[in-house]
């Protein structure tokens, strides 16, 4: 594709002064440490005109510096507005509540002024629907170097070329910097979007369903990408998803989340190994696999029942309306947060939890509930 | 659900497409028309076979824009197919109109995706399933009441309860319950989903998978599972094809198509979906390039612009279907050697290890990556 | 939700047109500017209604004095609660007639528009393609019609009676609402569940009566209230300029026989009432029309 040239900036080899500012803007970016993310009673109220809900409640976790934590559940669960939250971006009137800790400094509540200064340098946000985080009458050149320019005191020929820097790192040729938005296929502008999150290096990446709009070869290589760029850039990452096989794939740690609360964390290997939270198992039972020569095909098991309605949340266990192991305990108390090894869970029975895996691969211990439609 | 039964060969065949061609025309505007310019035709579908017997699911994936949901409606009626021929029991529906097409459409019913707007919000659960028959004539209204309290359990909705209830009222998941059950109720023989489960959170799409093979197997039905997701398809299809811009590149019973699957674009399709296994990433080939436009699709193997193997006689060539092994069918030279032969001249492709890096920008931050380390 | 007894009928119910029409209603009288439009507007119908027997004397009527020479021009008085005009007919019998025609100009006119606009923009919406070409390019054409001009000539030309002057709003308003409606109609037909029922067997009659029609009816309504505002105030313009019907008083006609007996600065008596009604009556159409619109957009919608 031929490149369309920009009228500020034209496409001519950068010159030795832009060559060594860039040199130390890259330097000075790489520099950088990763970030230490710890979320803490974290709760997320919204006043609506049939009440007040809460979308999210008590969450709890953390990212160590230069780790990727994957935040997983079905739609609802509250794992978006968390991170909309945690990037400043919830709407007005909405009750937030606990702390997150960026390298020790709390970002919640923080005002406009304080957040400009967080957002893009120590945390930047790939959204969803690349379409809208690129505005269609600039070319994507001139969004990734204002990105930089609002941030770093370096030239606009040097910005310019930190951005062609980004564009190789993700793949796409550097001519395309002079393009628009709707000159870039769906999977391009993604690709480009995670360019300019990454353009100031920043310590913390909040990766929110990056890849759920686009089909399974391009998902894949857009994962690809990410976990090539994490792995040198050495930031830390929260991957939003609804898909625990990326998870498993691509984070260290997983925080699984139910109806707005923390149902299952800890190390990805250990939660999916052998998971503690009877949603955690479901979840992973229901997931769609390939089949795998000689070894015996998994049923798919789906969970019976529906999400609860946050605005009347059930007593007890959010879980216990869908859970085949729900006793007369999960329905009235609110379950404690257990720690086994290094998993958390909030369920009443961990310590029943390995019979339970036994029970929930066999379809007929989901099927019994049935009568809930 | 495990492996799903045999099909018997000798059941009968409910809906078969040959050689199925549907082009889009774009729209000429007025000065075009009196140059004398025709606007280039998206070859959306562009000749494919398809055979589905009773009893059987067959599951249709490929990426978007690959066509599989314009051969659901094609095979449907919904859009006119500009060549080929769609048998109905045996019977060519290609190009009836009025009241055989009505009947047709009384035989084959359709799906979609989206459970939320594909019920009419202002109408009960009761009303739209009872639309299809009432459309039909069918029946007096305690006869239909009747009816649409048997499809509701049908698709294991209690009637009770449920049937003055309004879309807004339901689950995602019942909502297509309730799309599944309006299909129904006029005793198709015939039913295309089109990616019935996409939009569904994963803890219930097992379940609606779950119904539709049930009911394949009860009522007899001949079912099309169109999706973007191969895995799913393993759990409920007895054949998959796999569909590359409007063509079908590979078809077979899902075991073969699932464990041993031939085509590279296939191959690449498969290696897409990430395993369980927490750590274990597989190395997967980047593919060059997107999907081409069907405005404007490559002379030769269509896949050959983006396909790692690719040789100048996948440029030039188009392969033909050959049969591999019992029902199992790929379109590519690397199995097939008929093309190679009639053209010595050209370099035929080879299976084995890939050298080439898909990308430029690949080796381009390769090398950056090696500064950045410095 | 109510729950299916026993003693269900033996059919499937729904929630009938008039049902949905009455929740619509309900939650458009939750907003409080369009509670004052209604109930202003319920005001005038019930004068328009009763005007004959509110009315103290004939509006056509010459008073007398007692001496016998015409009462010209007379402030508001106990017997004559509004004054006379320059010619001694009685201001406050004139002006509750005037309810009668700016009523029954708005209502008749806004029902033939809302047909017909209806009709077009059902039409070209459903059926796209050449149907939607031939009807658009028909309304592109009513659409550079020059409003005033036009309803001058038409008026002149067809003679100065009631049902010319609907029929002339009627021609002048069904446009913009053809255009309207058929961009929600192309909303509509892009549902899920209009493809659905094509792919059933449905006919458009079915489609359209079932599926189009009652989710654009809001539209309708909401443009058929505007079109009553329209259409009475362009019945006071055209009377204003002495285009009205000579045999029935209408506001229009009372401000320009003011006007022109050159009495309009003098005469308030006679002049403020047929002004402000104008302008009560198409204010409370507005405010309806507002809280409509709010329901039907939800954009609009107070958070």
């Amino acid at each position: 594709m031929v490149a369309v040239a920009s009228p500020r900036f034209g496409q001519r080899p950068a010159s030795p002064a832009t060559l060594a500012e860039l040199e130390k803007l890259t330097e000075r970016l790489a520099r950088k440490p990763a970030a230490h993310l710890l979320v803490d009673g974290l709760s997320i109220g919204y006043s609506t005109l049939r009440g007040r809900f809460h979308a999210v409640e008590d969450v709890s976790f953390e990212v160590p510096a230069g780790t990727n934590l994957g935040l997983v559940g079905e739609s609802g669960c509250g794992k978006s507005t968390v991170v909309k939250t945690l990037m400043g971006l919830q709407p007005e009137a909405t009750q937030v509540s606990g702390r997150a800790l960026l390298d020790g400094q709390n970002i919640l509540g923080l005002d406009e002024t304080a957040l400009r200064d967080v957002r893009w340098k120590r945390m930047s946000l790939i959204t969803q629907s690349a379409m809208n985080s690129l505005d269609p009458v600039y070319c994507i050149g001139d969004q990734i170097s204002e990105a930089i320019l609002a941030h770093e005191p370096v030239s606009k020929a040097t910005a310019w070329a930190r951005a062609e820097q980004m564009f190789a790192l993700v793949g796409l040729p550097a001519g395309r910097l002079y393009e628009f938005p709707h000159m870039f296929s769906g999977g391009m502008r993604q690709r480009a979007v995670i360019a300019m999150a990454l353009a100031l290096n920043a310590g913390l990446l909040l990766a929110d369903e990056p890849t759920t709009a686009l089909d399974p070869i391009m998902q894949s290589q857009i994962m690809t990408r990410i976990r090539g760029i994490h792995a040198h850039l050495r930031c830390s990452m929260i991957l939003v998803t609804h898909d625990i096989a990326v998870v498993a794939e691509t984070c260290e740690n997983i925080v699984v989340m139910y109806a707005g609360k923390v149902a299952e964390s800890g190390p990805t290997a250990e939660v999916l190994e052998s998971p503690l939270h009877p949603y955690t198992m479901g979840l992973k039972n229901a997931f769609p696999r390939l089949p795998e020569r000689g070894a015996p095909r998994q049923p798919l098991i789906s969970i019976p029942g529906v999400v609860p309605n946050l605005l009347l949340p059930p007593a007890g266990c959010r879980f216990a309306s869908r859970c085949p192991f729900a006793t007369e305990v999960c329905h009235r108390v609110t379950p404690p947060v257990v720690q086994v090894g290094a998993q958390r869970a909030a369920c009443h029975h961990t310590d029943r939890a390995a019979e339970f895996r036994v029970a929930a691969a066999r379809p007929e211990t989901w099927r019994t509930m049935r009568g809930a439609v | 659900m495990s492996t799903r039964h045999a099909i018997d060969p000798s059941a009968p065949l409910v809906i078969e497409a040959q050689d199925l061609k549907t082009h889009f025309q774009g729209r000429s505007g007025i000065l075009s028309a009196l140059v004398g310019v025709k606007p280039p035709s998206a070859r959306a579908l562009d000749g494919v076979d398809l055979r589905i017997r009773e009893r059987e699911i067959v599951g249709l994936v490929g990426e978007s824009g690959c066509g599989k949901s314009t051969l659901g409606m094609t095979l449907v009626r919904m859009y006119q197919p500009t060549d080929g021929q769609i048998l109905y029991r045996g019977e060519d529906i290609t190009k009836v109109e009025g009241r055989r097409l009505k009947a047709y459409r009384h035989s084959a019913q359709i799906i979609f995706q989206d459970p939320y707007s594909s019920l009419n919000p202002r109408l009960t659960i009761g009303q739209v399933i009872e639309e299809p028959l009432i459309i039909h004539g069918i029946g007096t209204a305690a006869e239909r009441r009747e009816k649409v309290i048997r499809a509701l359990e049908l698709v294991r909705i209690p009637a009770e309860g449920n049937i003055d209830r309004y879309p807004s009222d339901l689950s995602g998941g019942q909502r297509q319950r309730v799309a599944i059950a309006r299909a129904l109720v006029l005793e198709p023989k015939f039913i295309v989903a089109d990616e019935p489960v996409s939009m569904l959170d994963v803890s219930i799409q097992a379940s609606v998978l779950e119904l539709l093979d049930e009911l394949s197997r009860e009522l007899g039905l001949a079912v099309l599972y169109i999706s973007h997701d191969i895995a799913t398809v393993g759990y409920i299809c007895n054949h998959v094809a796999v569909m590359y811009l409007g063509r079908i590149v590979e078809e077979g019973r899902s075991e073969d198509v699932l464990m041993r699957p031939l085509h590279p674009y296939t191959q690449r399709l498969m290696d897409a979906i990430p395993r369980m296994t927490p750590g274990e990433t597989p190395e997967r080939i980047e593919l060059r390039g997107d999907v081409p436009s069907p405005l404007a699709v490559p002379p030769g193997c269509r896949f050959s612009s983006r396909c790692p193997y690719a040789t100048a006689l996948c440029e030039a060539v188009e392969p033909a279907l050959s049969d591999q092994a019992e029902a199992h069918r790929v379109r590519c030279h690397i199995y097939d050697d008929r093309a190679a032969r009639a053209h010595p001249d050209l370099p035929a492709p080879r299976a084995g290890k890939i050298t080439e890096v898909a990308e430029t920008g690949a080796l381009v931050a390769a090398a950056e990556d090696a500064r950045w380390q410095s | 939700m109510k729950q299916a007894s026993p003693h269900t009928p033996a059919a499937i119910r729904g929630r009938s047109a008039w049902s949905a029409a009455w929740d619509s209603w309900r939650q458009v009288m939750q907003d409080s500017f369009a509670v004052v439009g209604v109930s202003i507007l319920l005001l005038f119908v019930i004068i328009a209604l009763t005007a004959p027997y509110l009315a103290p004397f004939d509006p056509f009527k010459a008073m007398m004095t007692e001496t016998g020479r015409l009462a010209r021009l007379r402030p508001p008085s106990g017997e004559h609660l509004l004054g006379t005009t320059a010619f001694g007919n009685d201001v406050l019998s004139q002006f509750l007639h005037g309810f009668r025609v700016a009523l029954l100009v708005g209502l008749v006119a806004a029902i033939a528009v809302g047909f017909i606009s209806t009709l077009f923009g059902v039409l070209s919406g459903y059926f796209g393609g050449w149907v939607d070409d031939v009807l658009m390019r028909i309304t592109d054409v009513a659409l550079s019609i020059p409003t005033l001009p036009f309803s001058i000539v038409a008026v002149a030309l067809l003679g100065p009676s009631i049902e010319n002057i609907i029929l002339v709003i009627t021609v002048l308003f069904w446009r913009n609402g053809a255009r309207i409606i058929r961009s929600a109609v192309l909303t509509e037909r892009e549902r899920v569940y209009v493809k659905w029922a094509r792919a059933a067997g449905a006919s458009h009659f079915h489609i359209i009566m079932r599926h189009i029609l009652p989710n654009i009816i809001r539209v309708v309504f909401l443009w058929v209230t505007m079109s009553v505002a329209f259409a009475v105030l362009t019945e006071a313009s055209l009377s204003f300029l002495g285009l009205g019907d000579p045999t029935v008083i209408s506001w229009g006609q009372m401000l320009n026989t003011a006007f022109s007996s050159g009495n309009l600065r003098t005469a308030w008596w006679w002049v403020v009432p047929p002004s402000l009604a104008l302008v009560m009556l198409v204010s409370a159409l507005y405010l309806i029309g507002r809280a409509y619109e709010e329901q039907t957009n939800p954009r609009l919608r107070k958070r």
